[in-house]
Parts: structure tokens; sequence; C-alpha cells
């Protein structure tokens, strides 16, 4: 046997946990997140809930790879801090991990390419031995290894053998034949390697019945919206982080006599998705930056000829191709100042998973309530990363189609217009194939009728119509949420997947003497300027936090509302999420020094 | 039944090519007693994206260059519509060029029927990219539009007209639609259609305009054989028209749509309606 053991095994107790976060790190391709997929199904099956979260490069094999799982009795929204468990299949996924690894860590390491030379705090235990050497020779299938180190993992986390047993046989069941055998043969050379090198278990987690949550990304749940909030053509063009999109649709839409077509690009996406609207089809594209440059004059039609389209922009690190795996917050003046010319559009920001697929089918509804474009803005991390939700309740979700006429309403009409004016802006709708429905449908400025024109009384007539339709739709734009203590003066303002460290800073400010609140913003245009000033007014300082350089929500608030001299910006724009523990050091930092201490917060 | 838009009177120059389109297209309609309710046609931008204004049936004015990506959609929306993309030879052929190759590759049963001048005749008279050499200095090849069609394994129907030709121009719009009415996928109609203004091509056109499907020695049904045909037309001076080829090949909406769906533009989507199979897409989740 291959085996080493470099530490003199200790005698280890079980340390009790509500909570457990693991990271996998490898090369891309060695099938780090396959572990945590794995684990995360474990995890659900004993009644925990997971966040899941990848830090992958963009490119198919290679480069440094990782996921981290995060369990625990509540619901969880971010990866955390800390580290207890790291499974590296190399000595770079020890670099990346090892810094966040709790004191009295775990460390299952693949020596196959030498033992590790990382020295480690004296406290972390490390399990090392050749994974896929053992996974070559036993098996003849190197990448076998990731299976093997499921096993050894699962001791070291307390689980159960016959769960883990049972979770990769159902993953790979429907494969069958020798991937399954393979797997399975893998895991009990995982499990004798543990009894062998005298794994313990650090672990013991609490263990109850599976829990009814779903495990899902911010893209599938999007998907799910769509779908059931009565989309049924979707258009678009491969781009991470977007893909899941597109991917989870075409598998899904042909079910319900739908389409998901891959366009040529995102300008022939966005125009497809009008093309179908157009005809009567609830529609929506989904892409990201790059994507959503081309888009722009798409966006410009659909409000001028009043077409309704919902516009998914999942943000990576820009601009230009930027990072293309990585997070970031910096698409939200695109979002809400791109185009030529003065037009309506909607932008709603959902901030987790649960919002991903409410939202969307709010957003379609508004799409065609108000017969213009609505974004739903999110972001990498919200995007791609899973998370257990309560399931989503069909019985809220309603179909709102507005003002599309039936055929017996269209009857009854001695004229029908487009573009007739009416008080809400709004005007009727018809589709092709209705008789007696012609219309014109231009992005020209038109007349009622959807002729060209140039008529100056028209057009500032059909400007205002357009223009009303946005205020009277922001009183059913999502609201925002708050949190934390309502008498205190220090505040929270963020967007997006930042909810989920900015509540954890609140907990560690709370232990730290220094009550918050947090308005957590949901629709980014039209803003509802009333909680916002509502907030700013009863906090002394709010600090605005988001994943860009230059303050985009900070300069929205601004120019929206006002405040500039409370907003303090906290701001990340090197690829990756926010955690809990630098939101609320930034603020330590910041009150500090300005307030002498933290004594005004007491 | 309510009174609708009335319809426009062309914004085209008096002897503008896009009238014989215009006549043609509606004489083809009119025979085949297509129902104006069931048919949309998907305007370009430019002089001829105007032509969706004239005609009494739906009407989409698309962005510059996207009529086909739109109109794709629409067919893809209800399948039971007739629709007709038509622009110009800009739209189609430079800011939309990709748009048509895609189209080519994909076969949805849309017409398309470009105006092709050579010119933008709008922005006062630049060269297009089926300009001829030498016209405001242009010296870049013209793009040979049937030919790139023909190149393309998945194309079933490359046509080109003349608008000076009203009876073959109309057999041609005819026999397009009927192809896309059978659901046969994407009818290519290149119609030869000066601009008196800034490029006025009429007395070298008709001298020059040759209908292959008076040669019996042309066959329209094998791919190769009609290129080479069409190419040494070409190189001799000459410009074809006519059904330049006819073939077959699955559509875009057969090969997309579930077989027997109701268009989904006609769904009723209201929640109730899917409720077990939605209840379905969560359990993948669970």
């Amino acid at each position: 046997m291959t085996t080493t053991l470099e530490r003199e095994t200790r005698p280890i107790q079980p340390k009790r946990v509500n909570e457990i976060r693991v990271m996998v790190g490898g090369q891309g391709g060695d099938g780090t997140l396959t572990v945590i997929s794995l684990l995360a199904r474990c995890l659900k099956l004993i009644g925990l809930h997971t966040y899941d979260a990848r830090n992958v490069l963009s490119r198919i094999r290679g480069g440094h790879a990782d996921g981290v799982l995060r369990g625990s009795v509540n619901r969880v929204l971010c990866s955390g801090d800390a580290l207890d468990a790291l499974v590296a299949f190399d000595e770079e996924a020890v670099e990346v991990g090892s810094p966040l690894l709790e004191a009295d860590g775990v460390v299952i390491f693949d020596s196959s390419r030498g033992p590790l030379k990382k020295q480690l705090p004296p406290r972390v235990q490390v399990y090392q031995s050749k994974l896929s050497d053992l996974a070559g020779t036993q098996l003849k299938k190197t990448l076998l290894k990731n299976t093997i180190s499921f096993a050894i993992l699962s001791r070291a986390l307390g689980l159960k053998q016959e769960l883990v047993e049972r979770v990769v046989k159902e993953r790979y069941q429907r494969k069958g034949g020798e991937v399954l055998e393979g797997n399975m043969a893998a895991l009990q050379i995982g499990f004798r390697l543990a009894d062998e090198i005298g794994v313990a278990a650090h672990y013991s987690m609490p263990e109850g019945a599976e829990n009814d949550s779903l495990q899902v990304v911010g893209d599938e749940a999007i998907g799910i919206g769509f779908i059931v909030g009565g989309g049924r053509f979707y258009a678009g063009y491969p781009i991470t982080p977007a893909s899941e999109v597109l991917d989870y649709l075409s598998v899904n839409l042909p079910k319900f006599g739908g389409a998901a077509v891959q366009a040529e690009d995102e300008i022939s996406a966005i125009n497809m998705a009008i093309g179908a609207a157009v005809a009567g089809v609830r529609s929506m594209t989904a892409t990201s930056g790059p994507g959503q440059d081309l888009m722009t004059e798409g966006l410009g039609q659909a409000a001028e000829a009043e077409i309704p389209v919902v516009i998914v922009d999942v943000q990576r690190s820009g601009p230009s191709t930027g990072m293309p795996t990585k997070h970031e917050q910096s698409d939200l003046n695109h979002v809400v100042f791109a185009g030529h010319g003065d037009f309506p559009r909607l932008v709603i920001a959902p901030a987790d998973v649960t919002d991903c697929f409410y939202l969307t089918v709010d957003a379609l509804n508004l799409a065609e309530k108000y017969q213009m474009p609505v974004f739903i803005l999110i972001d990498q991390a919200l995007a791609q990363n899973s998370q257990s939700v309560p399931p989503f309740d069909l019985s809220k979700v309603r179909v709102e189609r507005g003002k599309l006429l039936s055929q017996t309403e269209l009857d009854s009409l001695p004229v029908y217009k487009r573009y007739e004016f009416s008080s809400d802006g709004v005007s009727r709708r018809t589709i092709p194939g209705m008789s007696g429905g012609f219309s014109q449908i231009t992005g020209n400025e038109h007349n009622e009728w959807g002729m060209v024109s140039v008529n100056t009384e028209n057009r500032e007539k059909m400007m205002r119509k357009r223009m009303l339709k946005a205020e009277l739709a922001k009183t059913e734009m999502p609201r925002g949420r708050f949190y934390g203590s309502p008498d205190a003066k220090i505040g929270f303002v963020s967007f997006g997947s930042n909810v989920g460290p900015i509540l954890e800073a609140m907990d560690i400010l709370a232990t730290k003497n220094v009550p918050t609140k947090f308005l957590l913003v949901r629709s980014l245009h039209p803003l509802h300027e009333d909680e916002l000033v509502q907030f700013l007014d009863s906090v002394d300082t709010a600090f605005v936090v988001e994943c860009n350089l230059s303050g985009q929500l900070a300069g929205l608030i601004r120019r929206e509302v006002g405040f500039a001299n409370k907003i303090f910006g906290i701001n990340r724009f090197d690829g990756h999420s926010f955690r809990p523990s630098e939101i609320a050091q930034r603020v330590l930092e910041e009150l500090g020094p300005k307030t002498g201490g933290n004594s005004r917060n007491a | 039944m309510p009174e609708t838009f009335p319809v426009a009177t062309p914004i085209w120059c008096p002897g503008c090519g896009d009238f014989g389109v215009l006549a043609a297209l509606k004489k083809a309609l009119a025979e085949l007693r297509i129902p104006p309710k069931d048919t949309i046609i998907v305007g370009g931008i430019g002089c001829s994206g105007h032509i969706h204004n004239d005609i009494q049936v739906y009407g989409y004015h698309s962005l510059h260059g996207r009529l086909l990506t739109t109109a794709t959609a629409v067919k893809l929306a209800n399948p039971r519509l007739t629709v007709i993309a038509a622009g110009g030879d800009g739209d189609g052929y430079a800011i939309g060029g990709n748009h048509f190759l895609h189209a080519l590759r994909r076969n949805p049963s849309i017409v398309y029927l470009v105006m092709n001048n050579g010119t933008y005749g709008l922005t006062k008279g630049q060269p297009s990219p089926t300009a001829q050499i030498g016209f405001e200095g242009t010296k870049e090849i013209p793009f040979e539009p049937v030919l790139m069609a023909l190149s393309l394994r998945s194309s079933t129907f490359v046509a080109r007209g003349f608008s000076g030709n009203q009876t073959q121009l109309v057999r041609l719009i005819k026999e397009a639609i009927e192809h896309e009415s059978q659901g046969k996928g994407f009818a290519f109609l290149d119609v030869l259609s000066p601009c008196v203004t800034y490029n006025d091509t009429y007395a070298e056109w008709r001298k020059a305009v040759v209908d292959l499907n008076a040669d019996p020695d042309f066959d329209n049904t094998n791919r190769s054989k009609s290129f080479q045909h069409i190419l040494e037309t070409i190189v001799s001076g000459r410009i074809p028209t006519g059904l330049l080829y006819r073939g077959e090949g699955a559509s875009f909406e057969r090969n997309v749509l579930l077989p027997g769906s109701e268009p989904m533009a006609l769904q009723d989507i209201s929640p109730e309606k899917n409720l077990e199979s939605y209840k379905k897409l969560l359990r993948k989740f669970a």
C-alpha cells in the first residue's frame, strides 16, 4: 500500500457542530465540484441546509479550481469566513485553502506527486495518501481519486457509510455499468484507506430527517420561474455565467411546447425574444456584460415599440472580456442607463435563489402589463452557487397578461389602435392571427396607429405615454427588505448576493456591540426613493456594499435621493464575493477613528 | 370588425423599383388567398423597409439588419402565420449578414424578400455590398447573395427576380410563399429593384438579366450544377434570375418544436393548466 501518514494520529473526539465548511480544490477537470455536490446531497439527506460556491477559471481543464460547501442547521447565503476541512488534490489547493482553515481543521491531501510541503499549524490534522495513483492502479481511472477522497472526507465529517454509499449510488445509477461500478469500488477503496490511515471522525453534525429544501442555483431558479410564469420562448448565446439558463431551458422548455434557441450572437438573441413577444409569447433572453453590450440597441427597440421582453444580466468581472468566470456587480449602471434616447425600463435585483424564482414570474408579469423591457440583474455568485431554499410555492404564481385582448374583446371595439393614448400609458395589444387587430409595431416614433410620425405634438405625447408606464409600474416593483435593529445608527445598503455576507457581518458586529441595520434594495430602476430616504434619514452612517470599484449603487443613491455625506462605500472588485469578516472589519475601521471607538453605538 | 390602421402611401421616389415589388407581393398574396389576419410582414430599415406600412396585414418594423432573426422567432412562436421578411441589401447583406448566414443554416419557413439596389438610398447613395465596381468609387467585388445561399447545404429555396419583370416576380413570390406556407423552409428571393435616384440600373439590368428557368439546360434541383451555371452566367456579365434552386430539408420549426404542439403564441399559460408538470420540475431539485 502506497500510503504515508505524516503525523501521529491523536485520539480525537468528534466536535459537535451545527455547521460544517469544506473546500475541495485541485486542477480544473479533477472533479472537485463532483465531491462538493455529493457532499451537498448527503447533508440535505440528514436535514442540513447547504450553500456551495465555485471558484473556477475560464478554461475547460487545468488551472486551480475549487468548490466550497457549507452545511448548516440554518439557512446560509454565503460561504462564510473559514473552513473546517480541505480536500486538496495538489499543493496549490493547500496554498489557496489553508489560510482559511480553522486551527483544528482537517486536510485530506493527494500525495501522488509527493508529500505535502506546506507547513500547516500544529493542530491541523493532515491525512495524506497517493489517491490518484491508487485510483490509477486499482481502478484504471485516476479521476476516481475524487470518489476515494469523498469516502475519506465522509469519515472525517462523521457521516454514516450507508448514507454515503446511497448518495453515490443514486448519482451514478442512471449512467450504470462501469461508471456506477467504478465509483462504488472507489468508495470502498476510500473507506479501507481511511481505516488504514486511521481517519477519525472529527465532527458530529446533528442528524435529522431529510429536509424538503430544493438545492438550486440562481440561473436555474430563473429558468424554473420563467417556465412556471408562462414563458415559452427563450433565446440566448452561450456566455459564462449565464449559460446555465440556456442549458436549463434547452432541456425543459420543449416539454411545454416552447423553445430555447441558441442564437448566433446576443444581437440575434434579443431580437428573437422580441420577435416571439410580438407574436404573443412570453419571452426572455439571458446574458452577461459583453452580451448585454450587444443587446443595447434591442433594449431601446423593445421600449420604443412597447414590446414585453425580459432580459437577464448575470454580472461578471468586466469590462470587455474581463475575468469571465469571476464575480462582480458592475453592470448596474449599464442596465439602468444603457441605450440612446430616453426610454422606460424596469430593473429588478433578486438577492437569493428564492427571489430568482418569484421575481422572474414578477418580471414576466410586469413586462407584459407595462409592455416594456424588464431586466433581472443578478451576479455570478447568485447565478452559479447553489442554495438550499424552501420549495417554491406554485400556488403563489399568477400570470397577469395586462391589456392583451381576447378576440371577443377586440370584436367589441369600434377602432383598434396599437399605441392608443390612455390614462395609464398602456395601450391594448393584439397578436398576429387575430381578426381586426392589425397593427404596425415599430421602433420609429409613431402615431397611435403605429405609423411613422415626426409630428411634434405626437412626439411629446408618445414620449410621456411611455415614461408614464415606468412610474406606474414602480408601484408593483419589489420592495426592499429590512434587517437588523430599527434603532441602529449604522446601516448597510446593498443588493444581490451581498445579502449573505452582510447578514453575517451584522452578527459579528453585534458581538462587538455595534448594532446595525440593513436595507436590501431589490428594485434598482425605478428606485423606491421612499424606502431609501426613510432608511438613510434614520442612520448616521450608511455603508453601501457592492462588488465594483466605482460605487455604482452608491452613485445611483446619491443621484436619486442624496445623503452623500452619510454614504461610505465598501467595495470589492478582485473577482470574489465578500466575506462576512471583511465587511465587519471595514466597518470597524471606518467607525474607529471617526468616533473614537464604538461608543456612539453603545 | 374594428377599424385599423390606414394603409400608408409608399415613401419611395417615383419610378423606384420597390413599387414593382409591392405590387407583385400584393398580387401574390391575393392570388394565393392568404388571409391578411394570418400574415405578418417584418420590415427592415431603409427605403424598402417601409413596405409593411403599405399592405393591410400585421407589420413589424425591425431594427436595422435584424429582420431575419426577428422573423425566425415569429415563425417559431406561431407557425400558422405567413411570415414575410422584407428589407434591403444593406440591411440584409451588410449589417445583417451574419443573420442571413444563420437563417440559411437554420431553414425557418419564412419568405425573405430583398429589394436589392446596390446602394443606401435613405442615407443618400453610399455603396452597399452588392454595388457594382466603380459605383461611388467602390473597388470591392460585389457580394453574390444567391451564390452564398446556394453554398449552404441547408438552403431549400433560392431565387432572384427583377422588379422590371412583374410576371416573373409574381410567380417567384407565389412560389416563395408556397414554400413558406407548406413549412418547407427558408424561401430566399433577391429582387433587383433599382434606385432611380442614386443608382439607376434599370437599363443596365434590363439588358443583363437572364431567366435561367427558360434555359432547358438549367437544372434547379441540382445544387452544384446550379451553382456552376449561375457563377458562369455572372462571370459572363449577365445576371441570373428565376427560381435558381429548390431542395428539401427539415425546417427550423420542425426541428425545434414538439411535433403536434399548440403554437406557443396560442397556448394557455395559466399556472393551473400545467401544475402537475411544474411540480415535476421542482422535484428534480429536491
